[in-house]
């Protein structure tokens, strides 16, 4: 490098002053920038880099934004905790412009920024409150919705995919399809995806990709990065844009993390640009082969079987009436031979019932001689008893004497003695008194 | 009213997915009779054929574009679907 008092020859014709050397032109532009009056300024952080000697931010609004810079001891030692300076908090910055004038070996990179020697947190930034107020309006007038009823091809023959030019996302988007065994046509739709640039050229992408008629799916895709380099997919005209596009978009716009609207408003978000890639080809192309190869298989098995079947039914219809008939010969036979083993059994049953009978009337007869012996007997006793009755004496005109008392009197001595007798005849009884001189 | 050829060309993949896994539940039930099941193998070998011609078009290669080529080509009449 040459030495920086080597001054050279000026430009023919220029009227500028100089050359000076940049080393000393640089020292100068530094010494007239720190005699800037310090102010404080107040905005949003985005960008904030934590480094060991310095914690780097941009200071922004709506209308522009400024590089600061702030020593680590200084930041650190204002206590922040965890999370309280994040991407977005609207902060108050006390310091004035400096400006790193670099070296024969370092550049000057973030030459130019506030150096910062407070820092207040005021709030959280008017930015992610737009961003919130968005989201709503977009959900409210039903965006969020149109992408994700759209029919997402499984097998897409062409996909669209807006990334930027030197971006991994594009190595991703390739790594996915590959893990898919996709090889169809990838048409790429390169342009910025970070910057104020960015919005309206990944919009125009994609209405140029929906205008071709000849994409079945949109992958949009960038990796990782803050807030506020992801902001440009939060651009109202893109979301508006992408929520009515007729071609289903698959977002994968930063890490798993950041929170776009894109990704509210597209068909499906994904974490990366690889799971987008896979998430734009659901089928695995490899499985799927041998799928519709298995399923021709058993299309064709149940073609021959069908008809073989049908045969074989056939066949067997041919033969039934044959086999119908041997079959009823088959039965009659046997009833035949039923019907005589039960005549048989008949015969043989009813003899053995003939037989028991005859042997019950046989007893019963002679039971029957039995009785009448007795009976013979019984009236003979009944007419030698019938003999003895005296009411039968009586009736033949004889009398029966009995005294008061009912004894009978036997004699005529027995008949005076009582006096008064009881004469009883056949059909009544009479009163008598004895008169015997 | 498109014929019968039409509406199986306009099919995609993945409804002539869905209707080959319908026709193999109906023809494994044992239900169909000979000509029902006659008339989906051959429905079933059609939309066979147009699953594999879908799995073919993504199976020959990853063919990489700009959108500009692709306009272009459009422009020119190549054809959509990259033939």
């Amino acid at each position: 490098m040459r030495e920086p008092h080597a001054r050279p020859l000026g430009i023919d014709g220029s009227n500028l002053p100089g050359p000076y050397s940049v080393g000393r032109y640089a020292a100068g532009l530094r010494d007239f920038l720190r005699e800037r009056p310090r102010v404080q300024l107040f905005g949003e952080v985005w960008n904030l880099r934590l480094s060991r000697a310095k914690v780097y931010l941009e200071l922004r609004d709506a209308d522009g934004a400024l590089p600061c810079s702030m020593w680590r001891n200084d930041f650190d030692a204002l206590g922040f905790g965890a999370g309280a300076l994040a991407d977005g908090a609207a902060v108050v910055v006390g310091g004035g412009l400096d400006y790193y004038s670099g070296s024969r070996t370092s550049s000057p990179s973030f030459s130019f920024a506030i150096a910062a020697g407070a820092l207040r947190v005021a709030g959280e930034g008017d930015l992610l409150a737009q961003l919130d107020r968005l989201r709503k309006t977009l959900d409210a007038e039903g965006l969020f919705a149109p992408q994700k009823q759209l029919a997402r091809p499984a097998l897409p023959r062409t996909i669209g995919v807006v990334t930027g030019e030197g971006g991994k996302a594009r190595d991703d988007v390739l790594a996915g399809l590959r893990r898919r065994g996709w090889q169809g046509r990838l048409v790429w739709a390169f342009a910025p995806v970070q910057d104020r640039h960015a919005a309206p050229r990944i919009t125009a992408a994609l209405q140029d990709l929906a205008a071709t008629g000849a994409v079945d799916v949109i992958v949009v895709a960038r990796g990782g990065g803050s807030l506020a380099d992801l902001f440009c997919f939060c651009d109202e005209t893109l979301c508006r844009t992408v929520a009515l596009l007729g071609v289903p978009v698959i977002a994968s716009v930063g890490h798993h993390t950041d929170r776009t609207l894109i990704d509210d408003v597209a068909a499906l978000s994904c974490s990366t640009p690889t799971h987008a890639a896979e998430s734009a080809v659901p089928v695995h192309c490899a499985q799927a082969r041998a799928d519709v190869i298995a399923l021709a298989r058993r299309l064709s098995v149940h073609g021959r079987r069908a008809l073989l079947h049908r045969a074989q039914a056939l066949a067997r219809l041919s033969r039934a009436p044959g086999e119908h008939i041997a079959g009823e010969r088959r039965r009659l036979h046997q009833r035949l031979r039923e019907i005589r083993a039960a005549a048989r059994r008949r015969v043989h049953d009813e003899r053995a019932r003939g037989a028991r009978k005859a042997l019950v009337l046989d007893r019963k007869a002679q039971g029957a001689a039995l009785d009448g012996r007795h009976a013979t007997r019984l009236n003979a006793l009944a007419l030698a008893l019938a003999a003895h009755d005296p009411e039968r004496t009586l009736e033949r005109g004889y009398a029966l004497v009995t005294d008061a008392a009912g004894e009978v009197v036997t004699s005529a001595a027995a008949a005076r003695a009582a006096g008064d007798v009881r004469l009883r005849f056949g059909d009544a009884a009479v009163d008598a008194t004895i008169c015997d001189e | 009213m498109m014929t019968e050829p039409e509406q199986q060309l306009a099919l995609s993949y993945e409804a002539a997915t869905a209707r080959l896994e319908e026709i193999i539940k109906r023809l494994d039930s044992g239900e169909a009779g000979l000509r029902e099941t006659l008339e989906l193998c051959k429905e079933g070998r059609t939309l066979v054929e147009l699953c594999a011609a879908e799995l073919e078009a993504v199976g020959r290669g990853l063919e990489e574009l700009r959108l500009d080529d692709l306009v272009a080509r459009l422009e020119t009449g190549a054809g959509a679907q990259g033939s």
